[in-house]
């Protein structure tokens, strides 16, 4: 076997840049735990974690650190510690197999999809050489963790392999709670992967490549597709919140109707999995909007000042840091939307997605398709496009046939039954109730 | 853009196999190492599922709403749509506008899209975007 035909330039770069994003990544989903906890509490008046420093609790570290807290910063890593200490129990009557295999099913995907983004755009490699294996010709490489030309079906496709992992969860649980937020999840990822696909179409078609690092030359060009896209932009950001499982698509693990959902039996590591999955994934799907919408690691909309390929080490890194803070900057939107906007109901999920997201989806495709094929893709002529589309949906929207509310269920002993010749009873009748008085030994009204 | 980096050839996609087994191995291991370093207790009860408090009243094996059915039915009808929508739209942009074939292109891609909204209607007026 030839390795010099096997170990080529690119392949180092790509084998280092993966070494180092898993690491960042993981890093970052520990972190982003926190950033959450701290979020949280500044939206609900709280101070939040600030206790854990980096001792630990042992009185050596303690008088190294002279005692200082270091804002919480060590909470993640004690959490970490507490999650590989602790009982991983496997409760009885669960099925045994699919129960470890659900946690895996959904860190694998997680783990494997950021792998296309091409974090540090071209660099023109010198020339290298490694023992064993001789001169390595230069030359410019992606620096990214693979270069592959179908960079954006593979992530798709990495991406819905997540759902395994929480419908095996949930099935496997033997839990009824467990069970429904598998079922509900399941059916909620599946029904946003749609909307998912065809607003990345929209996009794709501009571009007409499926390469990552295409599309962000394409908008170094033309500007970031944020403008040109409007429509598309907020459909895969619903979209990309939807599938992480984040509020207020967080039917899955509803905590006030739900227990925890899926995870209900799981403890130790095994529902760690299923926390760092869930954070992987924000990160690998803020990654993908960063990249289509937001031109990567483009400074500037309009104007570029990084070129598109260079052979200085700092410039790669300056875009890796301008790509990550991008990502960072789309996690912490949606933390805050996360703790500002109350949780959808599971029917009113699928309709948002089933009338509501997927037919516009739809209409942007076509919209776009119709554009491109007059040419007239710059930002103007899109902007104006998406405005009259958007009209048009407000107008047709009242004037479209809708469903009816069901009425035809009966179930007995539930609301919507009556006996023959009853009423259904929706308010109180009883005229105590109805009364407006404060009950006896309360404080009396002022 | 240099057209070198446009890989076709199978060896681009090592890198993938090489995330793969870091993954595979990161799941294992985490997995493995809790379940060997965490402690093991049994107990009488505690294997029971967690229903809020309640003793639990019979499986979670249970038959459950057809509507979920529905939803992968209609699921795969659109993703399979969307699949062979892709590579349309990597080509469609780069055929030359004034050439006819790009007219017959957009024409028959619109058409199946077509189709898929008289899927669409069909489903709606069967109520099988009902939820409620």
């Amino acid at each position: 076997m030839d390795l010099s035909k096997i170990v080529t330039a690119q392949l180092i770069v790509n084998v280092a840049v993966i070494l180092v994003v898993v690491h960042v990544i993981l890093l970052t989903v520990a972190y982003l735990i926190y950033l959450e906890r701290k979020i949280s509490a500044y939206i609900q008046d709280r101070v939040g974690p600030n206790r854990v420093g980096f001792d630990f609790g042992l009185p050596i570290l303690q008088k190294l650190t002279f005692g200082f807290g270091f804002w919480g910063l060590g909470q993640p890593l004690a959490d970490g510690l507490k999650f590989l200490l602790k009982e991983d129990y496997t409760p009885s009557g669960v099925d045994k197999i699919l129960f470890t295999l659900g946690p895996m099913f959904s860190i694998i995907p997680a783990l494997m999809g950021f792998v296309i983004l091409p974090w540090g755009g071209v660099w023109i490699m010198p020339e290298l050489t490694l023992p064993f294996i001789g001169t390595i010709a230069g030359g410019p490489v992606l620096v990214a963790g693979a270069n592959v030309n179908v960079g954006i079906i593979y992530m798709l496709a990495v991406a819905s392999v997540g759902v395994y992992g929480v419908s095996l969860g949930g099935w496997a649980s033997n839990n009824k709670y467990s069970f429904l937020g598998g079922m509900r999840a399941t059916a909620q990822m599946i029904s946003y992967e749609i909307p998912l696909g065809l607003a990345l179409l929209a996009v794709l078609l501009m571009v007409g490549s499926l390469t990552p690092e295409r599309i962000i030359g394409y908008q170094l060009e033309h500007g970031w597709l944020v403008f040109s896209q409007p429509l598309a932009c907020v459909i895969f950001f619903i979209a990309i919140l939807a599938e992480a499982n984040r509020a207020p698509f967080d039917i899955a693990e509803a905590e006030s109707e739900l227990v925890g959902g899926y995870h209900t039996e799981y403890s130790a590591m095994r529902f760690a999995m299923y926390f760092l999955a869930e954070y992987a994934h924000m990160i690998t799907s803020c990654g993908l909007f960063a990249l289509i919408f937001l031109g990567g690691w483009d400074i500037a909309p309009f104007h570029n000042f990084l070129p598109l390929e260079t052979s200085s080490v700092l410039v790669v890194l300056a875009k890796f840091g301008i790509f990550y803070s991008k990502v960072l900057v789309l996690i912490a939107f949606m933390m805050v939307i996360r703790w500002s906007l109350p949780r959808l109901r599971y029917d009113q999920i699928m309709q948002v997605a089933w009338q509501g997201v997927i037919p516009l989806a739809l209409v942007v495709v076509v919209l776009t398709s119709v554009m491109v094929y007059f040419r007239l893709t710059d930002v103007v002529p899109m902007l104006i496009a998406n405005a009259v589309a958007i009209a048009a949906v407000l107008w047709i929207l009242p004037r479209l046939p809708r469903n009816e509310p069901n009425r035809k269920i009966r179930l007995a002993g539930s609301r919507f039954y009556a006996p023959d010749g009853h009423d259904i009873e929706t308010a109180p009748t009883d005229p105590m109730a109805l009364e407006d008085r404060p009950y006896e030994g309360s404080l009396p009204a002022h | 853009m240099p057209s070198t980096l446009a890989a076709v050839e199978l060896n681009s996609y090592l890198p993938i196999f090489i995330i793969l087994l870091m993954a595979v191995t990161f799941a294992v291991a985490n997995v493995a190492g809790s379940l060997l370093i965490g402690p093991q207790r049994k107990g009488g009860n505690k294997g029971i599922a967690y229903e809020s408090g309640m003793n639990p009243v019979g499986t979670a094996r249970k038959r459950f709403n057809v509507r979920f059915y529905l939803i992968a039915m209609v699921f795969l009808v659109f993703d399979v749509e969307i699949i062979f929508l892709y590579p349309w739209a990597a080509t469609f942009p780069n055929i030359d506008p004034g050439s006819p074939d790009s007219l017959v292109w957009l024409g028959r891609i619109l058409f199946f899209l077509f189709t898929t909204v008289v899927a669409y209607v069909y489903g709606f007026r069967k109520g099988v975007f009902r939820f409620d």
